[in-house]
């Protein structure tokens, strides 16, 4: 696919600049454009549009909400390609619990590219040009194996190129480095440094093993990115304001940024606004529709989060519909000197309780580490 | 290998709710009763009562159905059932068969009722295995029955309602007890507790999992009045929603016998029907139920060519092109296809073995006796008219289940009276 205008368009302007309404049209001819890229290039998508969406008169839509969507599952299911295998630079899977079907999403050069630009474009917006010093909230085991891209190695591996002297700060058996820590942050002491880590591994093994140790550190100039589900924190009756909270009282880490994001749509995440809502960007957006009617609703509604993006092309995964929940809070905030949607996640769909026949002696389910 | 019963546990249900060993529930003193005696037919006379009158379960469509089911009128007809058995065989007589194992199915809440009930009736002492996954319905009935059990020591003498883990060796201790074993499956229960041996006396009757469909006939369907078709829809519509659609006797295939041209037409109408009872009725299926069918449509959608109306709200129906594809897959959750064939003959053509209920519109009754032979001597157990798929009968999966909680004693006596 050649390189739309409406994509370099998008690419030319900051990530957080466009009003919404503006930023729609581009999106939706962005959007058109890629289904139809897909229906042209992807045999399996074709077959769901016309099987599905009624056939081509689904490519022309006036609206987001009128795209086709797929849903998020199917990556786990089915193998969706709109390039021949030959082009795969690199294939992501999603992580998932033993024994669970994983999603696997073909990346070409042109959409690995496009990714990284918007990812470097967002994450500047929050965390300036510099690349600074970083540090992984996690051991270096998980990227060891460069051929399995579990989605905690994809995103620490995605994160790499915006940090330099990369240091991983728990050990292969989860403890956490203190001392070696204490190290790395002197030797790199003339830069403020930028720590990631998926959210539970964050609260698990950094807040949970210095609240244990005691002594905690005191880096209120640092920038905490984390990323993943809450689902786990939930479990544990954790809020994200006791999250933050908690970081703080440890490690003096004022600035905390959550993002949500997903294997499926690697590039056009969503960063944490200074309100503490997700806020998208211009080079996507989301659509909130009612559980049961898969009708879009309306800002303050919460509901299953559609997300768009304009940036997969050699898969077909720019308008897919999650198991997540969420509400839009609002959008175009003048305060924030932030244009577009922002919005909360509230959790994931509860698993299809639809109980078979056959599930009275279920074996117990594997907990997932 | 045996396992001893003192150090294995259940989690008992009712009588009361707590940890229990395995040998105490063994133990039970509970005295067998004659066949349909007068109190026990009163105790679920009592038990109906209890259900009609709860807040709780008066909102749930299938634990209304139970209570309708356990009411007096309807045990009695029951017992006369039964005496009219002990007439037409004087040279038999029934007894209890004696202490019964009832493993529930998880996918319908007040399955284990309906099997205890009978084999109560019967005067049999039971032990009944619900679902580890307990509905708030599921705890409702179990404490109703935990409270009848206070005022009632004969109820609760001889009848323990227990859940435990994957746990064979409970299993095996309650399979040795039995003198009849009853499994509602599906399949990997039924493979899993088979390989548990009984008593060498005893008896079994395994559920394992059931495909159900519907047959409509297109011609009468599009000639029926308004009213009629209005019906069908709110019997369609039970059938399909009581129990999310996982009730083994809910249909996932509805099969239009009639001609090509009135396939589109037929459909238009049944669907508009069935989304203005969902309206009427308010309804809104669980939240997961939308997405859950869609992962399944998208995934057939990758293999089979089939068309669908992704508007449709609480459902969705799958219509197949040719009347050639035909796919007995369960989804559930509001999600059922469309398959056209010519005559009723082909609905027997393609059922067979693990096919439970035909539910029908619009057929002539030498029609559906004819299909009753055919699909029949297939596999199918049950014919009945659209809206009465979840009805319980005694008779189910084609087995006598009153036949099977009893045991004939032959009688021939000195007079030669037989």
């Amino acid at each position: 696919m050649s390189a739309g205008s409406v994509m370099e368009k998008l690419l030319a302007a900051a990530p957080y600049s466009l009003p919404q309404e503006e930023k729609r049209i581009l999106l939706v001819e962005r959007a058109r454009e890629l289904t139809r890229h897909h229906y042209g290039q992807c045999e399996l998508y074709n077959n769901l549009i016309n099987r599905i969406f009624g056939g081509s008169k689904a490519l022309q839509f006036d609206k987001l909400e009128d795209a086709p969507f797929l849903p998020v599952s199917l990556f786990k299911t089915q193998e969706l390609r709109s390039v021949d295998a030959a082009a795969v630079v690199k294939t992501l899977t999603s992580s998932g619990t033993t024994g669970q079907a994983v999603s696997r999403i073909f990346l070409d050069s042109r959409t690995a590219q496009l990714q990284s630009r918007t990812l470097v474009k967002i994450m500047q917006h929050f965390l300036g040009v510099d690349r600074r010093p970083m540090v992984f909230l996690d051991h270096p085991g998980v990227v060891r194996d460069r051929r399995s891209s579990s989605a905690r190695a994809a995103g620490i591996l995605g994160m790499l190129p915006f940090g330099r002297q990369p240091f991983y700060a728990l050990r292969d058996d989860m403890s956490l480095d203190l001392e070696g820590l204490r190290e790395y942050l002197e030797k790199t002491r003339e830069q403020t440094p930028i720590f990631f880590g998926f959210t539970y591994m964050v609260w698990q093994y950094f807040v949970g093993a210095l609240e244990k140790l005691g002594g905690g550190l005191s880096l209120s100039e640092a920038i905490l990115l984390h990323s993943g589900g809450w689902k786990k924190l939930e479990a544990v009756k954790v809020s994200q304001a006791e999250f933050r909270d908690r970081v703080l009282a440890v490690s003096g880490i004022k600035k905390v940024i959550n993002f949500y994001g997903m294997v499926e749509q690697v590039g056009s995440v969503y960063f944490e606004n200074p309100l503490h809502f997700l806020h998208a960007s211009i080079y996507s957006d989301i659509i909130v529709r009612d559980t049961n009617t898969l009708e879009p609703l309306p800002p303050g509604r919460p509901g299953l989060i559609q997300v768009i993006s304009s940036l997969p092309e050699s898969y077909p995964g720019h308008s897919l519909l999650t198991e997540d929940i969420g509400v839009v809070e609002d959008c175009d905030n003048p305060a924030l000197g932030m244009n577009g949607q922002y919005f909360r996640i509230l959790g994931r769909l509860a698993k299809a309780d639809l109980r078979g026949c056959s599930d009275t002696f279920q074996k117990p389910v594997p907990v997932p580490a | 290998m045996s396992t001893s019963t003192d150090k294995l546990q259940v989690r008992l249900l009712a009588p009361t709710r707590g940890w229990e060993s395995l040998e105490s529930v063994l133990s039970m003193t509970g005295a067998l009763a004659e066949p349909f005696s007068a109190r026990r037919r009163g105790t679920l006379g009592q038990l109906s009562r209890m259900i009609l009158q709860d807040p709780e379960l008066r909102a749930d469509a299938g634990s209304v159905a139970l209570g309708y089911w356990l009411r007096k009128a309807n045990i009695d007809r029951l017992a006369e059932a039964f005496g009219r058995r002990q007439e037409a065989e004087p040279g038999v007589v029934f007894v209890p068969a004696g202490r019964v194992f009832h493993v529930a199915p998880g996918n319908v809440d007040t399955m284990f009722v309906y099997s205890w009930a009978l084999s109560y009736l019967c005067g049999n002492r039971n032990v009944v295995r619900v679902s580890g996954e307990q509905s708030p319905v599921l705890m409702r009935l179990l404490s109703l029955l935990s409270r009848q059990m206070q005022s009632d020591p004969e109820l609760a003498d001889g009848n323990r309602f227990v859940t435990y883990d994957h746990d064979q060796s409970i299993s095996e201790q309650l399979s040795r007890w039995a003198t009849h074993r009853v499994l509602w499956g599906g399949d990997e229960t039924v493979r899993l507790l088979r390989t548990l041996p009984l008593s060498p006396h005893a008896s079994e009757r395994a559920f394992g999992s059931k495909f159900s469909y519907s047959a409509i006939s297109t011609r009468a369907y599009l000639e029926a009045a308004v009213e009629k078709a209005d019906k069908l829809a709110a019997g369609f519509f039970n059938d399909v929603f009581w129990f999310d659609q996982m009730a083994c006797s809910s249909p996932h295939l509805v099969i239009w016998v009639g001609s090509a041209e009135q396939f589109d037409p037929a459909l238009d109408r049944f669907h508009q029907a069935l989304a203005d009872e969902i309206v009427r009725r308010g309804h809104r299926g669980g939240q997961s139920n939308a997405i859950h069918r869609l992962n399944f449509v998208f995934d057939l959608a990758c293999e089979a060519n089939l068309t669908v109306d992704l508007k449709q709200k609480e459902f969705l129906a799958v219509r197949f092109p040719d009347a050639g594809v035909l796919r007995k897959e369960i989804c559930g959750g509001g999600l059922f296809t469309h398959v056209r064939v010519d005559q009723l003959s082909q609905v027997a053509d393609v059922s067979g073995e693990g096919d439970q209920t035909i539910t029908h519109f619009g057929f002539s009754d030498t029609e559906l006796r004819e299909l009753a032979q055919q699909a029949g001597s297939r596999g199918v157990d049950r014919l009945v008219p659209i809206g009465e798929a979840l009805a319980f009968e005694p008779t189910w999966d084609g087995y006598d289940l009153i036949g099977d909680f009893l045991r004939r004693v032959t009688l021939r006596t000195n007079s030669g009276g037989r």
